[in-house]
């Protein structure tokens, strides 16, 4: 199977799979959650209509209540009590016995102050760029006795394009999730994120090292040698994904519904890192090998 | 090439897991019961997500406090909301540090937020005023809250009216509290005990000076204010005033299904990965399901042994367990990457042995470089999350799982497949998944 040379093709499928995402996070951007815009959320059994809550909180003086069933059975009841944080919770209290008194019952209630989201907020963006930061560091100091025609470097960069891949079809995923079905990102979304990256990279490493040990074996052009890795370790590479896929797919289906939202955010980004890995790390190895071989003539 | 025989190596991985099954087990008492340890009970130490309960962040208003006393400031106050915390008598209360000014209070099973919000948050700051008894003016006597040892609530016998009974502490407070009450005896002023700004109990005339340390107050209060009030003394006042930032509580229903959920999900996930190991690596595959089944016990006597070290427990949440069960799928990875790898090098002619060998060696670089990047990931992952205990936990469990399977996947797999190799059976390719012409 000639992967390298049809590499076109499948950088067409990435950016098919990642262009509306981006466009929806352009447009829409993030339903942002009460862990980074700070806020009121309290879960309830059962699906609710918004007329029963909104009797549950009449003369509390909440803000922007949103209601959202969610798929389980149950609802998720968003809001913003402008009242001091030390009286939220006597709010609360009456407002949660007034959901009883309809008989709903409250599964857990999450207020987050406004100086606690920005934190969280800080630390995602700082968490994404040290990952970042750091995956490249590694994976240049892992192939630093790579032989030519490849630098340290471009596998490293090659890993983080990869990366970059994943976090943006699932970022992008959850924009559009987040504009039509109200699906909001909060604290574990970017846990996800980052976990994401971790394994896409686990995957890349895996085709370079093939690549690496196949460079100081066999002669033959660089695409060859790259496109016999690819398939040399093409099993392997599903494979080990779809172990991880597997107990995923056990997780969304029967785990706990508070963290549906994370194993779903792990699942598409960990599909998306199996096929980045094969399609899109090592056959970008290749063109921008070409590119510099090409630049490097010119210049001649 | 290795310093231990196989043998021995076997040996002592058959003892290990012999060991960690027994203790992983949920009844592991019973069984350690049999070897003398009495009351040995080890216990998965379970988040508030899953055993219901109420985590609240306060926040500490430092502007006023010199930055050089700030360190001690911050950890008077969490002795001060420790003691408070502890007064209900909810069990497992873990008051910690957040960053520089921030204090999170886990309350497992606590049943009135409001109630714990209140009684921690609350300044509680306790000062005794002299009142003018013509003009009313107030005046501070420098006697205050510090000055006071414990306070109890009581009853007056006289009136039979709740009253809160201070205990001063001995030498300089006694006596300063001694020359107040003489002086206010003598010129007829007035003594007011405020809390928190509020004038709790007088203003009230001093019928006799008060040289044993000893005072009552009364005010208009039930017992049961007596009590909290007398508790909120004792506990002492916050060095700081807080405010409440952040609260996250979870009933217990949710908690109990969650669990319950979250245990299925892993069962379900490790029998579908035990199963596809099975089919696609057959004895391979079984010999690394046994890995795999080393690896859980292993992990959950980590999880238990770790309850033992204060500090260090390793408190199980919700994320946690997705970290846990998304580590079964990950622990075979490292089994894959060999048994492809050994595959391949049967194909290409090598005897079964040196095939085993090279598949370990040659497998190693990957397994190792591809699970620094997920160990890097949750590094930076628990170093950020201070302030979302949650993704500590996540990050933990991963990796732990990718170290532990580390381990199970290369140093368990090897040696039950080393000890195999000494039967011709189990040196035939078809029971790796492999054809005869494959090989010839």
């Amino acid at each position: 199977m000639n992967i390298i040379g049809r590499r076109k093709i499948w950088y067409t499928i990435s950016a098919v799979m990642i262009v509306p995402g981006v466009i929806s996070l352009l447009i829409f951007g993030l339903k942002l959650g009460i862990d980074f815009n700070s806020g009121e959320l309290s879960v309830v059994r059962g699906s609710v209509s918004t007329a029963t809550i909104d009797k549950a909180a009449k003369g509390l003086g909440y803000k922007d209540l949103v209601v959202t069933p969610t798929g389980s059975n149950e609802t998720q009841i968003r809001f913003r009590d402008p009242a001091t944080q030390a009286k939220h919770e006597a709010n609360h209290q009456t407002f949660k016995a007034a959901l009883a008194a309809e008989g709903v019952e409250e599964l857990s209630f999450d207020s987050v102050g406004p100086t606690v989201s920005k934190d969280i907020a800080q630390n995602a963006i700082l968490s994404l760029i040290l990952v970042s930061i750091c995956i490249v560091l590694y994976v240049a100091y892992a192939f630093r006795n790579t032989p030519k025609p490849v630098s340290p470097w471009s596998f490293g960069f090659m890993a983080i394009a990869a990366l970059l891949h994943d976090a943006l079809f699932v970022i992008g995923a959850f924009s559009i999730l987040g504009h039509f079905f109200n699906v909001e990102v909060d604290a574990l979304f970017v846990t996800a994120v980052l976990t994401v990256i971790g394994f896409s990279v686990h995957d890349t490493i895996v085709v370079f090292d093939r690549i690496r040990e196949n460079l100081r074996r066999e002669k033959g052009s660089f695409e060859t040698i790259v496109n016999d890795s690819i398939q040399e370790t093409l099993a392997r590479s599903i494979n080990t994904s779809l172990t991880v896929i597997l107990t995923l797919l056990a997780l969304l289906l029967f785990g706990g519904q508070s963290i549906r939202m994370f194993v779903l955010a792990l699942l598409i980004g960990i599909a998306s890192g199996t096929y980045s890995s094969i399609f899109n790390a090592s056959p970008l190895l290749v063109t921008w090998n070409n590119f510099r071989v090409k630049r490097a003539a010119h210049a001649k | 090439m290795s310093f231990m025989s196989v043998r021995v190596k076997f040996a002592l991985i058959l003892l290990m897991t012999v060991v960690v099954s027994i203790l992983a087990l949920p009844r592991e008492d019973q069984i350690l019961k049999l070897f003398g340890f009495k009351n040995a009970t080890l216990q998965v130490k379970q988040g508030l997500d899953l055993q219901g309960g109420a985590q609240l962040m306060f926040q500490a208003d430092l502007s006023k406090t010199a930055s050089a006393d700030r360190e001690t400031a911050m950890d008077s106050l969490i002795t001060v909301i420790t003691k408070r915390a502890n007064f209900g008598g909810t069990s497992e209360i873990v008051v910690q540090r957040q960053g520089n000014d921030r204090v999170s209070v886990s309350l497992p099973g606590v049943k009135d937020v409001k109630d714990a919000i209140d009684r921690i948050g609350k300044t509680a700051n306790l000062t005794f005023l002299e009142v003018n008894a013509q003009t009313g003016a107030q005046t501070p006597t420098g006697i205050d809250g510090k000055d006071i040892d414990s306070a109890t609530a009581d009853y007056d016998p006289q009136k039979s009216q709740p009253v809160v009974r201070l205990q001063l502490k001995g030498g300089k407070s006694t006596t300063n509290f001694g020359d107040l009450t003489t002086k206010l005896n003598k010129s007829g002023n007035l003594l007011l005990a405020s809390l928190d700004g509020e004038p709790t109990f007088g203003p009230a005339t001093v019928s006799s000076p008060i040289n044993d340390g000893v005072a009552i107050l009364s005010g208009n209060m039930d017992i049961n204010q007596a009590r909290k009030v007398a508790e909120e003394i004792t506990a002492g006042a916050l060095p700081v005033p807080v405010t409440l930032v952040e609260q996250r509580s979870v009933g217990p229903s949710l908690g109990k299904e969650s669990v319950q959920h979250s245990v299925l999900a892993g069962i379900i996930g490790l029998t579908v990965v035990a199963l596809f190991m099975l089919m696609y690596y057959r004895f391979a595959g079984l010999l690394a399901i046994l890995a795999l089944g080393i690896y859980t016990a292993l992990t959950v006597t980590i999880y238990k042994l770790s309850g033992l070290v204060p500090g260090y427990s390793i408190v199980l949440t919700l994320a946690g367990i997705a970290g846990f069960i998304l580590s079964i799928g990950m622990a075979v990875d490292a089994n894959i990457l060999i048994f492809e790898r050994m595959k391949e090098e049967l194909r290409a002619g090598k005897s079964f042995v040196a095939a085993l060998e090279t598949a370990f060696t040659r497998a190693w670089t990957s397994i190792r470089d591809s699970n620094v990047s997920t160990l890097i990931t949750c590094t930076i992952l628990y170093a950020t999350a201070s302030a979302t205990p949650i993704i500590r936990g996540f990050a933990v469990t991963l990796a732990l799982g990718v170290l532990v399977s580390m381990f199970t996947a290369v140093v368990v797999t090897r040696t039950l497949m080393r000890m195999a190799a000494r039967w011709s059976w189990a040196r035939n390719p078809k029971l790796y998944g492999l054809k005869l012409e494959e090989v010839e």
